[in-house]
């Protein structure tokens, strides 16, 4: 530690001059975002301050560019929820210019009354609380008690909390510390950061529930340099995370009793006298660092040989839920295959499974090589809720974890890509109709559902949106998730399944371990397909236009109706008639699609509409009536608004509307039975 | 036992002697359903008759679909939770609240029918017709008074029993035993149900003596309820626990029948095994109330005055005082 200490002295001594030829070559590289995936920077200065070292992955040489070194000692306190820790922050400033100062995230802070993060939740929604009334336990604070720059001191009285986006002076989840002295381009810096969390009962997959704890987001982490600019917004309600790859060095003390689960690979477990452990974890090219511990977890361990080398799964399990863990295991490892098949290696050693305490708010979440799911001791087998947080949450090890776009200003570019996998993946698994549910003869596909999801919220708000500034937490779920999921299907059905595989290939093994914008994502797209499909992304991701065809009439006359009834042949196969069907786009959004029209001969006839004019008549002069008229005849349109409309049978088939009002008589008269019964 | 079994089985007797009740009941149990339905049906007939899209409805079930068409505003959940909550002012109508109207007519028409039912019940012969609603008319404000009564009491009581429920609950769930939760749950719901079951049989008595005494006083016919239900309340719990019992299976069969035995695509064989699982599951509550018409006629049932001929009075005729009457 001493050597490093001062070969960061001495490169702060020699100054920005000294390195700048090798900061222009690191500019470049991560500005192409080409050479950042496998780069080793031939620079004996970076030698012992951001290390070289692969034991946490699948790889002889570094994966990422690694900007950040974190060497983490904690220790929990399981009675108060607290965790004391030392820092030492190692930031490797490849930002092409000299930084005076460096943001820092203080994401426990928004567990406060008057915290940003609480007043949007109290206003537009939040996944797990409302915060009708404020609880002490809700409270969660994240404090740097001291920090010091190696070379400048102690520059705690420095600290300033800002708020970047809602001028919040209550809010303190971003800390500012401004330098004495500049980091100059290529250079290093390290602060040394005394911490003290205060984690808060469960809220948004952070914190403790009885004796069990998810500690995410539990330490000062810097914020991101990009384009050109640090980007480190405060904590929202609607918002998750960013922030650099590198290493993570991490040793938490704990007492003996807990069973402990945490990102990367464990190097040691040491048994203290004081009645703790003390167990150190190792990560190479993550972004984020992420452990639970309770004392009831049921382990199970087996490992998947992935391309690039064994992975060690680790299922942290309820007791009432252990009968689940075959369940768990299995999904994993279908997942691993398609993810692997379709997009990309997995590279990491590790990966730790939580099944979290039951009634936590812990459910459902992703952390590099780390992820939470979510079941209850009634799982049934014909309900894949607990395949679909699984599946979900594995695919952001490559939408997050890897490909780690900015969750606070492109949600849907993790979320949304994440969900369009979920349904490729789940699919392939359970099969397109069934892949959520499939019990007693009533089945749901994972498709339908994410369009359902879509529906609720159609045009408040475009894809392309700060996670923030979304109307409330319903609008945000329904686009970011939803809707860039049914976008991408639409996309699939455009350029075609087999083009949208290499796209996504080529998307993942592009701009994996870099931080990707959403042009980059699009782009990819159009290069895989050979077609401009600005049309269809001006509308689908920056706009808010919704999408609804419907057929809106069939007409059909016989072309000589002015004949006497006796000559007008209505009953004769010969008799020709006039057709037509008129298609009509009620929505804002346009698109060009295909209408299929069948007459009672067989024979099947495909028009193409642009959908430049709001509607569409086709006419036809055939010995033949038709019998229907659909638009999207292969259901590649996702985004459609009604499906109902979509198409139009001439004779009625009221099958369906009677099945389901005996359903629903069924159950009235049900209800009359059992009101008669306990009132009367 | 022997007891709870004769009263089950005198209940049963009395509810077989009487099945056409149960007919009638499931008829207007039925009609009634029919005119609720129809705003619905109406609405879905609209939008799934001419569509292909529906197709997914009658081969299997695809719940995604009935989702998206329960989401339209004619049907919308959220319009019907905004008419439950504000029915005066809510600005639609959905398709599926008129069903709620009806299954509420079919409660006031139970409780105008029963005097006749509690009467067929505990006669010996056919109750024509002009009985059974003469039996209705004559008690109609007593069964009015007895289901307010009963009304407010269950309203008072409910409310308490489950917001104790939820408190048991919320202690639970602290528990680090997960399994802690549905078994208080499971465990709390059923002393829930035997505490309204004890209201229920109070009141089922209450009503039999009302009808069958032909009690102006509902007062005393509810004291008379309360105080035989609790004397007797271990066997007629008991039976009330069996009939329930049975309309649990009832339920279960039905619905396996249903799903296992009807193709997806056969609506009339699904109408028609729904309409007679409600046939059926109408059983079980006449034959509580055919146990109560049992206990009321062994226990509650003022006995009956015997007759004896008075001690005739002799006149120094030697003629009795009547027969000096009638001849006088």
């Amino acid at each position: 530690m001493l050597a490093r200490l001062k070969t960061l002295a001495f490169l702060v001594l020699l100054g920005p001059g000294f390195l700048l030829p090798t900061v222009r070559k690191t500019v470049n590289a991560a500005q192409t975002h080409v050479s950042a995936r496998v780069l080793h920077v031939p620079d004996v200065r970076n030698q012992g301050l951001i290390p070289d070292t692969t034991s946490g992955i699948n790889s002889a040489t570094p994966m990422s560019q690694r900007i950040v070194h974190y060497e983490i000692e904690a220790k929990y306190d399981a009675a108060k929820h607290t965790i004391e820790g030392k820092e030492l922050l190692t930031y490797h400033n490849l930002t092409g210019q000299a930084l005076d100062h460096f943001p820092f995230h203080l994401y426990q802070n928004a567990f406060q009354p008057k915290s940003t993060w609480v007043r949007e939740a109290k206003i537009q929604g939040s996944r797990d609380i409302d915060y009708e009334h404020w609880l002490s336990s809700d409270y969660g604070s994240d404090e740097i008690t001291r920090i010091e720059v190696v070379g400048q001191g102690d520059l705690t009285r420095k600290l300033q909390y800002i708020q970047p986006d809602d001028g919040n002076p209550d809010d303190k989840t971003v800390v500012d510390l401004h330098l004495p002295k500049s980091i100059a381009p290529g250079n290093y810096v390290q602060f040394k950061i005394d911490f003290r969390e205060q984690m808060p009962e469960t809220q948004a997959r952070s914190g403790w529930k009885r004796d069990f704890l998810l500690a995410s987001q539990w330490f000062p982490k810097v914020g991101v340099w990009w384009q050109g600019a640090w980007n480190c917004h405060q904590y929202h309600a609607t918002t998750e995370f960013f922030a650099d790859f590198g290493v993570y060095d991490v040793k938490l003390t704990v007492p003996q009793y807990e069973v402990i689960g945490a990102t990367g690979v464990e190097v040691s477990s040491v048994d203290n006298s004081d009645g703790t452990k003390t167990v150190t974890y190792h990560g190479d090219d993550i972004h984020d660092f992420a452990w639970t511990v309770s004392p009831r977890f049921k382990v199970q361990e087996g490992t998947y040989q992935a391309q690039m080398g064994p992975i060690q799964l680790r299922f942290l399990m309820q007791p009432a839920h252990w009968r689940q863990v075959a369940r768990h295991e299995r999904i994993i490892r279908e997942t691993l295959d398609r993810f692997e098949k379709w997009y990309g290696p997995y590279p990491y050693k590790t990966l730790t499974i939580v099944d979290p305490e039951p009634g936590s708010a812990a459910g459902g979440m992703e952390y590099p090589t780390f992820i939470t799911g979510g079941t209850n001791w009634y799982a049934q087998k014909g309900r894949h809720d607990v395949e679909v947080v699984l599946e979900h949450e594995f695919g952001h090890q490559y939408w997050y974890g890897m490909v780690a776009t900015n969750e606070f200003e492109d949600a849907w570019m993790d979320e949304g890509i994440n969900s369009y996998t979920e349904v490729k993946v789940l699919d392939s698994i359970f099969g397109k109709n069934s892949s959520i549910l499939h019990l007693a003869g009533v089945t749901e596909g994972e498709r339908e559902d994410q369009r359902l999801g879509y529906l609720e919220a159609p045009d408040l708000d475009p894809m392309a949106q700060k996670a923030y500034q979304y109307y409330n937490f319903n609008s945000y779920g329904d686009i970011t998730y939803s809707k860039t999921a049914c976008v991408l299907l639409t996309v699939e059905g455009i350029i075609g399944e087999d083009t949208m595989a290499k796209a996504m290939r080529a998307y993942f093994m592009k701009y994996r371990f870099t931080h990707p914008t959403k042009e980059d994502f699009l782009k990819t797209i159009e290069e895989a397909s050979g077609k401009n499909l600005r049309w269809y992304f001006d509308q689908a991701v920056y706009g808010t236009q919704v999408l609804d065809y419907e057929v809106v009439s069939i007409q059909a006359f016989p072309v000589h109706w002015y004949e006497s009834r006796d000559n007008l042949g209505t009953e004769r196969k010969d008799t020709l008639y006039q057709s037509y069907v008129a298609v009509h786009r009620k929505g804002d959004f346009v698109m060009p699609v295909d209408v299929e029209i069948v007459f009672d001969n067989g024979e099947k006839i495909r028009e193409h509409w642009d959908g430049q004019n709001r509607w569409m008549r086709f006419g036809y002069q055939k010995k033949a009536k038709i019998l229907s008229a659909e638009i999207d005849p292969d259901h590649t349109i996702q985004i459609d608004s009604n499906a109902f409309n979509d198409s139009y049978v001439i004779k009625a088939d009221p099958k369906p509307a009677r099945k389901l009002s005996n359903y629903w008589l069924f159950l009235t008269q049900w209800i009359a039975q059992a009101l008669a019964w306990w009132v009367a | 036992m022997n007891e709870n079994k004769g009263l089950l089985i005198a209940g049963l007797n009395t509810v077989m002697r009487n099945k056409r009740y149960i007919f009638w009941f499931w008829l207007l149990n039925l009609t009634l359903g029919e005119f609720g339905v129809s705003a619905f049906r109406r609405s879905t007939h609209a939008v799934l008759d001419h569509s292909l899209h529906s197709a997914g409805l009658v081969h299997g079930f695809d719940l995604s679909i009935l989702l998206e068409l329960l989401a339209r505003p004619q049907f919308g959940v959220n319009s019907l939770r905004g008419f439950l909550a504000h029915p005066a002012t809510s600005a639609t109508l959905p398709a599926s609240a008129p069903s709620l109207y009806f299954a509420f007519l079919f409660l006031v028409l139970t409780v105008l029918a029963l005097p006749g039912v509690l009467t067929g019940y505990a006669s010996r012969y056919r109750l024509r017709r002009e009985d059974f609603f003469r039996a209705c008319g004559r008690n109609l404000w007593q069964m009015v008074r007895l289901v307010i009564v009963a009304g407010i009491l269950m309203a008072l009581v409910s409310p308490l029993l489950f917001r104790f429920h939820s408190a048991l609950e919320r202690q639970s769930m602290e528990s680090t035993n997960e399994m802690l939760l549905p078994v208080v749950q499971g465990l709390g719901l059923v002393v829930i149900f035997l505490l309204l079951a004890g209201f229920r049989i109070a009141f089922d008595l209450a009503e039999a003596d009302v009808v069958l005494s032909d009690q102006g006083a509902v007062r005393r016919s509810i004291s008379a309820g309360f105080r035989h239900a609790s004397q007797s309340l271990g066997k007629l719990i008991a039976c009330y626990i069996a009939t329930t019992f049975v309309a649990g299976v009832v339920m279960l069969l039905g619905l396996s029948a249903w799903v296992k035995l009807v193709a997806p695509e056969n609506v009339w064989a699904a109408f028609a095994v729904s309409q007679i699982t409600l046939l059926f599951l109408l059983v079980p509550r006449f034959w509580q109330r055919g146990v109560a018409v049992a206990y009321w006629q062994q226990r509650m049932m003022a006995p009956p005055i015997p007759i004896t001929p008075g001690p005739a009075l002799v006149t120094l005729s030697g003629k009795s005082e009547g027969s000096a009457i009638g001849e006088g």
